[in-house]
């Protein structure tokens, strides 16, 4: 592939979703209080108003500009298709060719980044297809208005762009910069709905994950100084190949001290102790498309930048000291997250925490760190993000349908809508690690690396293992709380509309297919851990 | 510039830099707190423009200009302007009850952790900051280096601000005051990280201020204070 | 060198014995010109003192030796605190002894004789004040040792006299950050510890705000002659403290007579400007409130930490 044509491959993912996000702020109506734009309304209004002799105009819909909105909602899944297209090309390019930089070596392309951006682009194509369905419902119930939908295009566009260049930059400020960016932007769809719990869910949410990333800030400063002091000019100390390659010349006190920063940072997005007290706030007030994206690849985004991370600081410290520091984490956050599993009465909650219990799982794999392990972690962040979106954008529908988010006031979801329920259902059952679904694949592949490895990590996976199985049973029995029993009422038994569905099937059949069999993803997958493993 | 007049303006830029942290800590007004912000930012950018002129760098004298704008005027300008607005919404519908509330609203009348106590663990934060900080030190002693310390302390009194203060723009302020101490640490250590980064990072502090400036008037609307402590509908 | 130095001592003994009463004149005339009044002269503490002393001594009903003995015992360790500390010179023949530990002790033996005597006399006035002033003086004397102690860094000694000369040597001592920090914290201590706003405020007798005041309320007489005259001496040696420390220029280093002399005029000079000054803003500043009081002291206890932070680590090598 010629240079251009793999930079331009590079850009694209980043830079289309925020080209789409400029159209869909040009197209924005024009609401803003210009001067000019009310004059413009005003007279427009007054012609109207004597043409017609009408004082209501103003206030009368327009048929033709609410199709060409409804439009709009599905043109959000141009990038999502894009993304993927990308992925795909650079899998193709990189299994073939091996790793390439661009632009001097800002944005670089290796098996993981191909992964990443696969992971990306299909979690988000089931969220963007389960928007216009969630857009529809919120207009319904007159909860959303033209300027609140054109936003959140806006930032869901805005969004996906700040996480692709999180995945495709190889300088370490740039990602942190990314990552940053991603906070920032989702603070608004967390608050989108302006109501007491979900402004207190979105100021939780700025101002835990911004002062923990600013700790990743603190520790990617730490290291970018301990790189010059090892002699490594300004512009590549910090350049991921280039830390990786010069490592072992490293100051250990520094970078431990930077890597324990960037470890919590990261961690704090990533949805690990202690800096976690903002995911299930945040997750359980946005709206289910976005909690989808969030839950399924914010956070593994947040989590490839640590796996990133864990190579220099594998290379410079030895093993051990990321390992007991992720094991750590992760146990800890396994057992709050299979402790308030247990006593949850709120099913996005309950979804949130199960998120926190998967990553934990993705922690602990990275801790072990054996190829297997880690590829088995990769396996896992794509299963946990498909089914992790089915879920979230299912439990939309629920809450919409039911207009409560407590399990214990939704019952008979099967026999009142066979097809959400069964989604749903299916979903949880793949959460849990079921199989066909790739998620018991990958645990197993988890468990099994976690006993074959040395110094005491057998143990831990055991415990593991017991927290895990608390978080299913407590899963399992809310689940099926929800599904089973009689439907509510006779007369509320609705149409489902396929339009709605068919993120979902796609989403479960993709997860599914990966469990099945990897395919041609099989290389690239093993190709991604080896970018990880290499110290 | 000669070595031991550099290592002196240095020394004072950064002592006056930590003690605008410590000074937040004890000011109760949160227009008094802005104020201080605005001067840590000035102590900042004079950092900068040192190491600028010691290294001979026309670029870190430009960032130095570039954060003196951003720290010390636009960002304490948006904060004051949010204050300002918390303000003029009370003093609208002043009454006797009101005009109470509304001088409450512009002051940290009760933070979680006494004043008293918050100056005490300042101390041993500055403390804690020195000990963590001696293998940085002990890597390249040089003037910068070794304020190093007090980058990290000003990041950990941020961080004790953001969690133990209760009005929303406090927190605001710790939170900057965590991001200020970080580009200090970064200066002293590397004399700043990379242009583009550093300019990342400013435009994303920028926007997470104007951010968290439009819910402080969300949480305002919805809850009618900005005492965070009263954030509590959310729990499991 | 002998008799020089006997003299300086001599010299900076009487002169803060006589001077400060006057010094306390001289604040209070000037508040009282600022504030628009006539004032009662710079004499005025002289023949109040004159008065008490001719009373009959009293004492009352119930009160033990801690009571009779606090008031010589504060003009006790004052009289040797204006001996140690070096306000004319540094070269005197008690220069070895004259140890920052030594003088943040005397200050808490005069502070301790005061409060018990409070707690002697068994009123709830007395009890009070004494409480109240031990709440202050444990924050106050470790923030006088924590930033002396600053200042005793680049010197390399406890001992009052060389960290003067050295600050002489290089007054770039002083304009460091920890410099700056330590005489902050310093003043604040030292407002603190002489019982001046806005900590306490010396001339009220309202039992809420009152300190010092309510540890006193029982004497009469020459006793109370006595602690006022200690009280007087405590703020004129804590001032002449200050003086040296800052703003050092002028003290003899050597052992000549002129120069001790020039000294002492530069000292007096010195003392009565930051008296004045002192005297100056307090007619600005409102007291504190007392449970904002241990704020203030926190805050300067936290800068006088600074200091020596500040001077342990940036001060490395230079």
């Amino acid at each position: 592939m010629s240079p251009t044509a793999f930079a331009f491959l590079l850009t694209a993912p980043a830079a289309v979703p925020l080209a789409v996000a400029g159209a869909y702020a040009l197209a924005a109506p024009r609401t803003r209080p210009t001067a000019k734009a009310f004059v413009a309304e005003l007279t427009g209004a007054r012609q109207r108003a004597s043409a017609q002799g009408s004082v209501l105009v103003a206030e009368a819909p327009e048929p033709d500009q609410v199709s060409a909105r409804h439009g709009q909602d599905w043109a959000g899944l141009v990038s999502p298709a894009v993304i993927l297209t990308c992925g795909s090309l650079l899998a193709a390019d990189v299994v073939d060719d091996g790793p390439k930089a661009v632009y001097s070596g800002l944005l670089r392309a290796d098996a993981l980044t191909a992964w990443m951006l696969l992971v990306v682009g299909a979690v988000a194509l089931i969220a963007c297809g389960s928007a216009p369905a969630y857009l529809a419902g919120e207009r319904a119930a007159g909860r959303a208005s033209v300027r609140t939908v054109w936003r959140y295009h806006v930032l869901v566009q805005a969004f996906l762009s700040a996480m692709c260049l999180a995945v495709v930059t190889a300088n370490l400020g740039v990602l942190w910069v990314a990552i940053e960016a991603t906070t920032i932007v989702t603070a608004f769809l967390v608050g989108h709905r302006r109501t007491r719990t979900s402004v207190e869910a979105a100021w939780k949410y700025v101002v835990i994950c911004s002062a923990g990333i600013a700790l990743a800030f603190l520790g990617t400063v730490l290291i970018y100084y301990a790189a010059r002091q090892a002699g490594i000019a300004e512009a590549w100390a910090l350049d991921w190949p280039t830390l990786v390659a010069h490592a072992d010349r490293l100051d250990p006190a520094v970078t431990r001290l930077g890597i324990t920063l960037i470890v919590l940072g990261y961690g704090a997005k990533a949805g690990l102790i202690p800096l976690h007290a903002w995911l299930p706030d945040a997750h359980s007030q946005a709206p289910a498309p976005i909690s989808a994206l969030m839950s399924g690849v914010l956070l593994s985004v947040a989590f490839a930048a640590l796996l990133r991370y864990r190579v220099i600081a594998d290379a410079a410290l030895g093993p051990d000291f990321t390992r007991v520091l992720l094991a750590g984490i992760a146990l800890l956050t396994l057992t709050i997250a299979a402790g308030l599993l247990l006593a949850q009465r709120d099913y996005k909650r309950m979804l949130a925490y199960s998120s926190m219990e998967h990553m934990s799982l993705i922690a602990l794999a990275a801790a072990i760190g054996s190829p297997l392990a880690l590829s088995a972690a990769l396996l896992h962040i794509a299963g946990h993000g498909l089914a992790k979106a089915t879920a979230f954008c299912a439990s939309g529908q629920i809450l919409h349908l039911r207009g409560t988010s407590k399990i214990g006031r939704v019952r008979g979801l099967l026999a009142q809508v066979p097809w959400l329920g069964a989604l749903f259902g299916l979903a949880i059952v793949g959460l849990l690690g079921f199989p066909p679904f790739s998620l018991f694949a990958s645990e197993l592949g988890i468990a099994r690396a976690g006993f074959a490895a040395d110094g005491g990590l057998g143990w831990v996976m055991a415990a593991a293992l017991l927290l895990v199985l608390i978080a299913f049973a407590a899963l399992a029995t809310r689940a099926t709380h929800m599904l089973l029993g009689p439907a509510p009422d006779a007369e509320t038994a609705q149409a489902e509309s396929p339009s709605a569905l068919w993120p979902l099937v796609m989403g479960l059949a993709a997860c599914t297919a990966l469990g099945i069999a990897t395919g041609p993803l099989g290389d690239l997958l093993t190709q991604a851990a080896t970018v990880l493993e290499r110290a | 510039m000669n070595n031991s007049l550099f290592t002196q303006l240095l020394d004072l830029a950064c002592g006056a830099f930590l003690l605008a942290a410590v000074v937040v800590l004890w000011r109760r007004e949160l227009a008094a707190i802005v104020r201080l912000f605005a001067l840590q930012g000035l102590a900042l950018a004079a950092i900068a423009l040192l190491l600028g002129l010691h290294e001979d760098r026309w670029d870190l004298i430009v960032v130095a200009a570039g954060i003196g704008a951003l720290r010390a005027s636009l960002l304490p300008y948006l904060i004051r302007r949010a204050l300002d607005a918390l303000v003029a919404d009370r003093t609208r519908d002043q009454d006797g009850a009101r005009a109470y509330t509304y001088s409450e609203e512009v002051r940290e009348t009760e933070p979680l952790v006494n004043v008293a106590a918050s100056l005490l663990t300042a101390a041993a934060l500055t403390l804690l900051a020195y000990a963590v900080a001696r293998p940085l030190v002990e890597l390249d002693p040089t003037p910068a280096t070794r304020a190093l310390p007090v980058g990290l302390a000003v990041v950990l009194i941020g961080f004790f601000v953001l969690v133990t203060r209760r009005r929303a723009l406090a927190q605001v302020v710790g939170f900057l005051l965590l991001d200020n101490g970080i580009t200090a640490t970064a200066f002293l250590a590397a004399s700043g990280v990379p242009l583009i980064v550093e300019l990342g990072v400013s435009f994303d502090v920028l926007l997470a201020v104007l951010v968290l400036q439009l819910l402080t008037a969300r949480v305002r609307e919805a809850f009618g204070t900005t005492d965070i402590d009263d954030l509590r509908e959310l729990h499991d | 060198m002998n008799t020089v130095g006997y003299t300086a001592i001599a010299l900076q003994v009487g002169a803060v014995a006589a001077g400060a009463p006057l010094l306390t004149g001289l604040m209070r005339q000037t508040r009282a010109l600022l504030e628009g009044r006539a004032g009662a002269g710079l004499l005025q503490p002289w023949r109040d003192m004159r008065k008490l002393l001719r009373k009959e001594p009293i004492t009352p009903v119930g009160t033990g030796p801690a009571f009779r003995w606090a008031p010589p015992l504060l003009v006790a360790t004052s009289l040797v605190l204006a001996v140690l500390v070096p306000l004319v010179s540094t070269v005197t023949p008690v220069h070895a002894r004259a140890d920052l530990i030594v003088v943040v002790a005397l200050l808490a033996l005069g502070t301790l004789a005061l409060a018990l005597a409070g707690l002697d006399t068994g009123t709830a006035f007395g009890g009070m004040g004494a409480s109240r002033e031990m709440t202050i003086a444990a924050l106050v004397e470790p923030t006088i040792l924590m930033s002396v102690f600053a200042l005793s860094i680049p010197a390399g000694s406890t001992n009052l006299p060389v960290i003067v000369a050295g600050a002489v040597d290089q007054p770039a001592r002083l304009t460091s950050p920890a410099g700056l920090l330590a005489i902050a914290a310093l003043s604040v201590a030292v407002l603190a510890e002489s019982g001046r706003l806005p900590v306490d405020n010396p001339s009220t007798h309202l039992e809420l705000t009152m300190v010092h005041e309510a540890m006193v309320l029982e004497y009469a007489g020459p006793d109370l002659a006595l602690v006022e005259f200690g009280a007087q001496l405590r703020l004129a040696v804590l001032l002449g403290l200050l003086a040296s420390l800052f703003a050092p220029w002028g003290i003899a280093t050597s052992a000549s007579l002129t120069a001790v002399l020039l000294a002492l005029l530069l000292v007096v000079l010195k003392v009565a400007l930051l008296g004045m000054a002192l005297a100056a803003a307090e007619v600005f500043w409102a007291k504190l409130r007392l449970f904002r009081v241990p704020e203030l002291l926190a805050g300067s206890f936290l800068l006088a930490l600074l200091a020596v932070t500040a001077s342990y680590f940036l001060g490395g090598e230079r």
